[in-house]
């Protein structure tokens, strides 16, 4: 015997990469890079964007924060605490969709339709429709916080319901008890772990609806501050106060990631932001009732929205008034040119930075599994970045940026980027040891690797990924044309918002949504199909 | 007969893992000789490190203490040169593709994708003619287990590694493919390992039978099997055949009652 495996010296195949660092414990790693980043932010401010207005070195973010602490402490508190009123109404109103849609299955798609309907809205116009109900005080960003953390919250239970296992399920039916006794055993202790990770989604979307919220018209709050900085160009300013936006949303997205962990430290760690979208039922008729009964559903929200809240005919524009306004009012060539030529605009810029957001998440991930030290040193900085609500930092990429088109473009991107690479990543993961027992026990390279492993078990990520991306895109895309740039249908908006032009905002905020509902159902019939001839019966 | 599969020699092999903050000991001082075309079957209790041993030997884990050597390779570089095939417990196939392209896979790894005749030939083998453009999903747990093992036999290899790949099988198709194993063994002179919980099967197709006693494993019985080939059925009702079986049963509860007795023996 010559040659030899000799004992324990070098283990040829234990670990898949093999590169020094990989031996560099996580935490030093993470902070190494953090550290460095900190670094390269502080010597690019202070040499290359010196006087620009683009970018304030850390130390003069501190600084900042310091001399002004009181103001930002007070707005911050006053901003956090919307949210948190938000959190609540939102994820009880949520919740108690979820328990409807699981005890009465019929009501179900049509609570479905409402729930992702809202989840489309462009918020940031919302907010000056909501202010006429509400008034000038904080209840229009407290809305629109609970709005926002009504679909992830929903979609979390549901699917929290729907996890219970089907034996336990049959034991109760066999006791001659309902689906009520059901829900109560079963169902709702099994949701508990996707619960709280929808709730930890939530957190951050909650803190994002009350910015959005201030954005138009509050008298306090981090966003109405963002708002008069952008205008006063007070770069050290914005950069604050997406440090303090950034910290807050991570810390409650990892505070209840913590309590989750505590209250069921038994269960693994979920996914909701990849679920797969569920199955059509098939049948014509199936079909057409279920596209029919929803945006039924959602008319007759609408009109009980007016309704209830009794708004002036002047500012309430009904489905027939919105139509009316597009295709049969004397002005309506104009008002049409006006909102499609700005859509028009506002897609491409979108669609733009939609592509190349999906598609870096997925060479990203790719990379981390292929280089497993550069996804130990960037990881924890990509869950970090994925847990704050982008838009609240949409005013630091728009002084970075520029005011362009290319600045939604680059929100757009960065917005579905992050989501997308920990989606992808985390299920490249969880690809099964066998599969890749096998692929090494024949030296498989690395990009045999990626084509029949890797690739394929990311792919239900990826598209649960993209059909999600499809609202968030357009409702940062908005965000910025408002804020920033003056182009698209969020620039109208604006326009329309300052010359207190209802007809326009009601119009533009009917085809946004529609848009963004088209654009996810899209999507989602693009991923039933894939997954149905990837793997049938594997899919949902 | 051309015996061109490799030898293969474990001595002293020990692998242990970390287990939360304790260790667990799979195997220690596991010692293994197979010849060049050797077949050999590896029996024990559960739990007593044989997946561990197979993985050893397939280059995908390595050991703590020992050496293992293929005619002057180490199992890294016999599977490096893509000359071993394997067969899980798991099957192990890629959902999203069918029975034929799993089988081809190993083919496209190690740079034969267009031997058809090949994919066809196995797939006939395993019985599975009607199936050869089903996927995983739409298979039962047995015919997955033979898609797995087609594939591990596609690429022709040195070094045939099977794991339990008949336990989800009912007798009569398991004695249909140890038939076949048998013969792919006698044509080709791969070297074999396999591990298998049924006794009888062991005694069946192998030269030689190892019995490993409970964790630590090593092997604590080597039984030469004799019997003359081409096998067939007949040799299952023979007492020489029930013979070998009682011994190599014997082996095996003599294995497992050895931990026992530690504890039991009242002397
Ligand atoms: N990757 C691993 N990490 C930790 N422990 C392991 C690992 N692989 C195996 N073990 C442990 O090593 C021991 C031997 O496992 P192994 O899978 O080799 O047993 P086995 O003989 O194949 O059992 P069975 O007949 O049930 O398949 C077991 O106690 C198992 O828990
Ligand atoms: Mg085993």
């Amino acid at each position: 015997m010559n040659a030899a495996t000799e004992a324990a010296a070098d283990a040829p195949t234990r670990p898949p990469g093999g590169s020094r660092l990989d031996r560099v414990p996580p935490r030093i790693l993470s902070a190494a890079v953090g550290v460095a980043v900190l670094l390269l932010w502080e010597l690019l401010a202070r040499t290359v964007y010196a006087g620009s207005y683009r970018l304030s070195p850390p130390t003069a973010v501190v600084a900042e924060f310091f001399e002004f602490r009181g103001l930002y402490l007070r707005n911050l508190w006053h901003s956090t605490k919307t949210a948190a009123w938000g959190f609540l109404w939102g994820n009880l109103a949520a919740m108690a969709l979820a328990v409807t849609a699981t005890l009465v299955p019929w009501l179900r798609r049509s609570i479905g339709a409402v729930v992702l309907t809202i989840f489309c809205l462009p918020f940031i116009a919302v907010a000056p429709i909501l202010r006429l109900i509400t008034g000038p005080g904080n209840a229009t960003p407290i809305a629109l916080s609970a709005l926002a953390v009504v679909f992830t919250t929903y979609v979390a239970a549901l699917l929290g319901f729907d996890l219970a296992p089907g034996s336990a399920l049959d034991v109760i039916r066999s006791y001659g008890r309902g689906r009520l006794v059901a829900f109560g055993t079963v169902r709702l202790r099994a949701s508990v772990p996707a619960l709280f990770a929808g709730l930890q989604i939530a957190a951050p979307a909650a803190f994002l609806g009350a910015v959005v919220g201030e954005f138009t018209g509050a008298h306090r709050g981090l966003g109405i501050l963002t708002v008069r900085a952008l205008g006063a160009l007070q770069t050290d300013r914005i950069w604050v106060i997406a440090v303090l936006s950034t910290i807050v949303a991570t810390g409650g997205y990892l505070a209840i990631g913590a309590l989750g962990r505590y209250l069921c430290p038994w269960s693994p760690a979920l996914d909701v932001g990849a679920v797969p979208v569920a199955r059509v039922e098939p049948g014509l008729l199936n079909r057409l009732a279920g596209l029919l009964a929803p945006i039924a559903v959602v008319f007759v929200f609408w009109y009980a929205f007016l309704w209830v809240f009794g708004i002036e005919p002047f500012f309430a524009k009904t489905p027939i008034d919105v139509w009316a306004e597009l295709f049969s009012e004397a002005e309506a060539a104009e008002t049409r040119s006006l909102i499609f030529g700005a859509l028009g605009t506002t897609l491409w810029t979108t669609s733009l930075g939609y592509v190349v957001g999906l598609a870096g998440a997925l060479v990203t991930a790719l990379v981390f599994i292929l280089v497993p030290w550069l996804e130990r040193a960037l990881m924890p900085i990509a869950v970090a970045l994925r847990s704050i609500p982008i838009i609240v930092t949409t005013p630091v990429i728009i002084l970075f940026v520029g005011r362009g088109l290319l600045t939604t473009t680059a929100i757009v991107a960065v917005m579905s980027f992050f989501p997308t690479l920990v989606n992808c990543y985390t299920a490249m993961t969880r690809t099964p040891e066998g599969i890749l027992d096998v692929l090494r026990s024949y030296d498989a390279t690395s990009t045999a690797n990626v084509r029949n492993a890797y690739l394929p078990t990311s792919v239900p990520a990826l598209l649960a990924s993209a059909r999600i991306a499809v609202p968030t895109s357009l409702l940062g895309a908005t965000v910025a044309e408002w804020l920033a740039t003056g182009d698209g249908i969020g620039a109208v908006m604006v326009t329309a918002f300052t010359r207190n032009d209802f007809k326009i905002l009601w119009v533009s905020v009917a085809v946004l949504t529609i848009v963004a509902v088209i654009g996810y159902w899209l999507v989602a019939a693009f991923e039933l199909r894939t997954l149905e001839r990837m793997a049938p019966g594997i899919s949902r | 007969m051309d015996r061109r599969g490799a030898p293969v020699d474990v001595v002293g092999v020990g692998r242990t893992f970390a287990l939360g903050d304790g260790e667990v000991v799979a195997l220690r001082g596991f010692d293994m000789h197979v010849p060049a075309g050797g077949f050999t079957a590896l029996i024990g209790p559960s739990g007593c490190g044989k997946s561990t041993a197979l993985r050893l030997v397939a280059g995908l884990d390595a050991p703590d203490e020992g050496i293992i050597d293929m005619d002057g390779s180490s199992p890294d570089e016999m599977r490096r040169g893509q000359r071993i095939g394997v067969a899980f417990q798991d099957p192990s196939l890629l959902p999203w593709r069918t029975v034929s392209t799993n089988i081809r896979l190993a083919l496209e790894l190690v740079g034969r994708r267009h031997d058809s005749a090949a994919v066809d030939e196995l797939v006939e083998l395993v019985g599975l003619q009607e199936f050869g453009k089903a996927r995983p999903s739409q298979l039962s747990g047995g015919m997955r287990q033979r898609v797995a093992i087609a594939r591990s036999l596609v690429t022709n290899p040195d070094l045939l590694l099977l794991d339990e790949p008949f336990g989800a099988l009912d007798a009569l198709t398991r004695q249909q493919l140890n038939d076949e194993l048998q013969r792919i063994w006698t044509a080709r002179g791969t070297t074999t390992i396999l591990v298998t919980h049924s006794i009888p099967e062991a005694v069946y197709v192998a030269d030689e039978v190892l019995v490993m006693s409970p964790r630590p494993g090593r092997v604590v019985a080597r039984h030469s099997i004799g019997f003359e080939r081409p096998r067939t059925r007949e040799l299952l009702l023979t007492d020489r055949f029930h013979a070998e079986v009682e011994a190599v049963s014997a082996s095996l509860h003599r294995s497992e009652g050895q931990v026992v007795q530690l504890d039991t023996d009242p002397s």
